[in-house]
C-alpha cells in the first residue's frame, strides 16, 4: 500500500455509514457520522456499478464544483474517498428542503420569512456566479434547509462553468417548470439569467404555496409562462423569433401579477417582475437582486434561526418575534396559504388533517430525459 | 471565499518522485512522461477533441506522477484515463469505444517502430468481442478512477493561454505576432513537461516568454532592479529551471533512447526493465 492509498484509507475510517436514506439519479444516499466527533453528515456514494461509460458526469461535476465553492447557503463537501471501485462524497447533513417546507401546509409563511430564504438563495447564487460557475437546475427541492435555517444550494450535477463566453452549451437542463423560456426554444448560449428565471419561479412558489408556471411539456410550457406573462413582442426581447427551437405558441395578452399576488407589496412585485424579464440580458442579477429595495424595506428577513420548519413539537414563536416581522400597515402577509388562516400571528394550523408529513399527491419530480 | 487553487507538487514530490524511489532515473522519468503526453496529444488530434481538454489531460497526467510510481500504473492506460477523465471535466466527453480504438492503434503503432527498419505499419483492427478491447476498457475505467481518487479528488487546472495574451499586452508585444505565436509554441510544448504540475502558471508563462523573446532578439529590460518577470512575481530561478525542462525536450534522443522510452509503456516492461537494471 502507497502513500496515497493509506491517505485514502485513513479518510474512509473517518466516516461512519448509518442507514440509507435516499436514492438519487446516481447516487444512493446514507446517513452517517463523522467517526471522531459524531457529527451527523450524508453520504453520497455514487454508483459506478453498471460502470457503462466509467464514472457519471454529474458526479464529476458535484465533485469539481463543490470542491471550489465555499459558501454558507452552499452545500458542504467535507471530504471525498473512495472505496473499491466506488466514489464516496461526504456532505453536511440538511434536514429537509424548501419543497417539502412548501408543501408542508400546516406552516404559515411570513412575508418576512419568503424574504429570508430568497435572500439566502440569492446570496448562495450569488457566490456561484461570482465564481463562473451556473447551477441550471435550481428548484425547491435542490435548496436544503440545515437544521439551523440556513438554505443551502445543492445538487451541482448539471452544474457548469462558464468563464468562456460565447461558449455553446445544452438547452436540456432546469427542470422545466423552472426553465426560462430562451431554453425552451433551444437557445445554446446562455448565462447566469437561466438560474435568475429559476430563482424567479422559486419566489413566486414560496408566495403561492404551489408551483407559479407548472406546463405539462415543453410546449406546454411555453404556453403557461405566455399565459402568466403576457407573449413576448420582439421590442421586449429582440431576436427571439431566431432562436432554433422557435415556434409561435399564440398570443396571450399579460396577466396582472397584483391579482394572482394579491398580498405582495409593491417592492417585492417590482423585484419578482426582474426575474421574469423575457430578454436574457436585460433580466436582473443575483448581485443587483441583492441590492433590490425589497431587501432593505420592512419587514427585515427573519433569522434563519426562526424560520418555519418541520417538526413535531409546536413552533415556540413568541408574538414579539412575529410582530417585529409583520408590517401591519401592509395589506397582509404576502401568503396564499390554501387555508384560511384562522390567526395570522399563529404560526401552526390547529386543523390539519392531511400532509402532516409535508407529501402531496401530485407528482413533483420531472422528467429530464428527453 | 473560493476554493480556486490548483495543487502544485511539493519539493520532495520533485526531488523524489514515487518512480525515482522505485528506482526509475529522473531523466527515463521524465522521457517516459513525455512520452506519454505524447501519445494523449496524438490521440487528442485523431479524435479532434478539444485543445482545453486535450492540455487539462497533460496536465491530470503529469500530477498523476507526484503520487504514484510507474511501477504500479502504466504512463498509456493513464494517458488513456486522463484524456476520458479531462473530456468529462471540460464537458466534451469522449465515446469509450473511440478512445479505446484511438489508443489501440497508437500502442500498435508504438510496437511496430520497435520492429526492424523498413515493414511499413499496417493497422489491424481488434475485435470489440475479444479480450484487447476488454482489457483496455477495464484499464480505462480503473484509470478513471485511480487518477480522481489519487489527485485527492481535485482536478482543478489553470491552463496559461489567457495569461500568455495579458502579460504580451503588459510588454507592449502584442504587435509581434512572431513572438506571441512562439511563446504560445512554448507553452504547448511544455504540456509534455512536469512543469504545470509543479510551477505557478505566471512562472510557465514568463518561461515561455523568455525563450520567444531570446530567440527573436527582441530586447526586455533584463537587469535588476529593472526585470520584466519582477512584473509578474516570478523568480528569475524558477523562470530559468522552467526553460531547463522545455529546453530539455528538444535534446536529441538515441535510438537506444528512444526505443527504450517505447517499450516501457505498461507497469509489465517497467517492471521487467527495473528486474533488468537493478543495481547488483
Ligand atoms: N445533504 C443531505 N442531507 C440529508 N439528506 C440528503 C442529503 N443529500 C441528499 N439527501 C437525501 O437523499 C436523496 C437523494 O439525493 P440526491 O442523490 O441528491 O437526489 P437527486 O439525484 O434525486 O437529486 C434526497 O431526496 C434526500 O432525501
Amino acid at each position: 500500500m502507497d502513500a496515497v492509498e493509506k491517505a485514502n484509507l485513513e479518510r474512509q475510517k473517518r466516516w461512519a455509514k448509518e442507514r440509507k436514506v435516499g436514492e438519487g439519479t446516481y447516487a444512493v444516499v446514507y446517513q452517517g457520522r463523522e467517526v471522531g466527533t459524531g457529527r451527523k453528515v450524508a453520504i453520497k456514494k455514487i454508483k459506478v456499478g453498471a460502470m457503462k461509460d466509467g464514472l457519471d458526469m454529474s458526479a464529476i461535476r458535484e465533485v469539481k464544483y463543490l470542491r471550489e465553492l465555499e459558501h454558507q447557503n452552499v452545500i458542504s463537501l467535507l471530504d471525498v474517498f473512495s472505496s473499491k471501485t466506488n466514489l464516496n462524497l461526504v456532505l453536511e447533513w440538511l434536514e429537509t428542503d424548501l419543497e417539502m417546507i412548501i408543501k408542508n401546509h400546516s406552516l404559515v409563511f411570513l412575508p418576512a420569512d419568503i424574504k429570508s430564504w430568497i435572500a439566502m438563495t440569492l446570496r448562495g447564487l450569488e457566490f456561484c456566479h461570482r465564481n463562473f460557475i451556473l447551477h441550471r437546475d435550481l428548484k425547491p427541492n435542490n435548496l436544503l434547509i440545515a437544521a439551523d435555517g440556513q438554505l443551502k444550494i445543492a445538487d451541482f450535477g448539471l452544474a457548469r462553468d462558464f468563464a468562456d463566453p460565447g461558449y455553446k452549451m445544452t438547452c436540456q437542463v432546469i427542470t422545466r417548470w423552472y426553465r426560462p423560456p430562451e431554453l425552451l426554444f433551444g437557445c445554446r448560449y446562455y448565462s447566469t439569467a437561466v438560474d435568475m428565471w429559476s430563482v424567479g419561479c422559486i419566489f413566486a412558489e414560496l408566495m403561492l404555496r404551489t408551483p407559479y408556471l407548472p406546463g405539462e411539456s415543453d410546449m406546454d410550457q411555453l404556453k403557461t409562462i405566455f399565459r402568466a406573462l403576457g407573449t413576448p413582442t420582439e421590442e421586449e426581447w429582440p431576436g427571439h423569433t431566431k432562436l432554433p427551437d422557435y415556434v409561435p405558441v399564440g398570443q396571450f395578452t399579460k396577466s396582472s401579477m397584483r391579482d394572482l399576488f394579491t398580498a405582495a407589496t409593491a417592492d417585492c412585485l417590482n423585484l419578482l417582475s426582474k426575474f421574469f424579464i423575457y430578454e436574457p440580458r436585460k433580466r436582473i442579477s443575483a448581485r443587483d437582486a441583492l441590492h433590490h429595495p425589497y431587501f432593505f424595506a420592512l419587514p427585515n428577513p427573519t433569522h434563519p434561526s426562526k424560520l418555519p420548519k418541520i417538526s413535531t413539537q409546536p413552533s415556540s414563536r413568541t408574538l414579539e418575534e412575529v410582530d417585529g416581522n409583520v408590517d401591519l400597515d401592509s395589506p397582509g402577509p404576502a401568503v396564499k396559504a390554501p387555508a384560511p388562516v384562522p390567526n395570522r400571528l399563529k404560526r401552526k394550523l390547529s386543523s390539519v388533517s392531511s400532509n402532516q408529513d409535508g407529501r402531496e399527491t401530485y407528482a413533483r419530480r420531472l422528467d429530464f430525459s428527453q | 471565499m473560493s476554493r480556486r487553487l490548483y495543487p502544485l507538487a511539493s519539493l520532495e514530490q520533485i526531488q523524489n518522485s514515487p518512480s525515482r524511489q522505485d528506482g526509475i532515473p529522473a531523466e527515463l522519468e521524465e522521457d517516459l512522461r513525455a512520452y506519454g503526453c505524447k501519445l494523449i496529444h496524438q490521440a487528442g488530434i485523431l479524435l479532434k477533441q478539444k485543445q482545453v481538454a486535450v492540455a487539462t489531460a497533460q496536465i491530470l497526467f503529469q500530477r498523476f506522477w507526484f503520487v504514484t510510481s510507474m511501477k504500479q500504473f502504466g504512463i498509456g492506460d493513464v494517458g488513456m484515463g486522463a484524456l476520458y477523465l479531462a473530456s468529462k471535466l471540460e464537458e466534451c466527453p469522449l465515446r469509450m469505444r473511440d478512445l479505446i480504438n484511438v489508443y489501440d492503434l497508437l500502442l500498435q503503432r508504438a510496437a511496430h517502430s520497435l520492429k526492424p527498419e523498413g515493414k511499413e505499419f499496417k493497422y489491424t483492427p481488434m475485435s470489440y468481442f475479444g479480450n484487447t478491447f476488454y482489457d483496455l476498457k477495464d484499464a480505462l475505467v480503473v484509470a478513471e478512477m485511480q487518477l480522481l481518487k489519487r489527485l485527492g479528488f481535485d482536478v482543478h487546472v489553470v491552463l496559461p493561454y489567457g495569461t500568455l495574451v495579458n502579460y504580451m499586452r503588459l510588454l507592449d508585444l502584442t504587435g509581434r505576432e512572431d513572438a506571441v505565436s512562439r511563446a504560445w509554441g512554448y507553452l504547448n510544448d511544455a504540456l509534455q513537461t512536469p512543469v504545470y504540475a509543479s510551477y505557478p502558471v505566471q512562472t510557465i508563462v514568463s518561461a515561455a516568454i523568455l525563450l520567444a523573446t531570446r530567440h527573436l532578439g527582441i530586447p526586455l529590460p533584463s537587469t535588476p532592479p529593472n526585470c520584466w518577470w519582477d512584473l509578474f512575481d516570478a523568480e528569475w530561478e524558477d523562470v530559468w529551471a522552467v526553460c531547463g525542462y522545455i529546453m530539455r525536450l528538444y535534446r536529441e534522443r538515441s535510438l537506444e533512447d528512444r526505443r527504450q522510452v517505447i517499450g516501457m509503456l505498461t507497469k509489465k516492461d517497467v517492471r521487467r526493465w527495473l528486474e533488468e537494471n537493478a543495481p547488483s
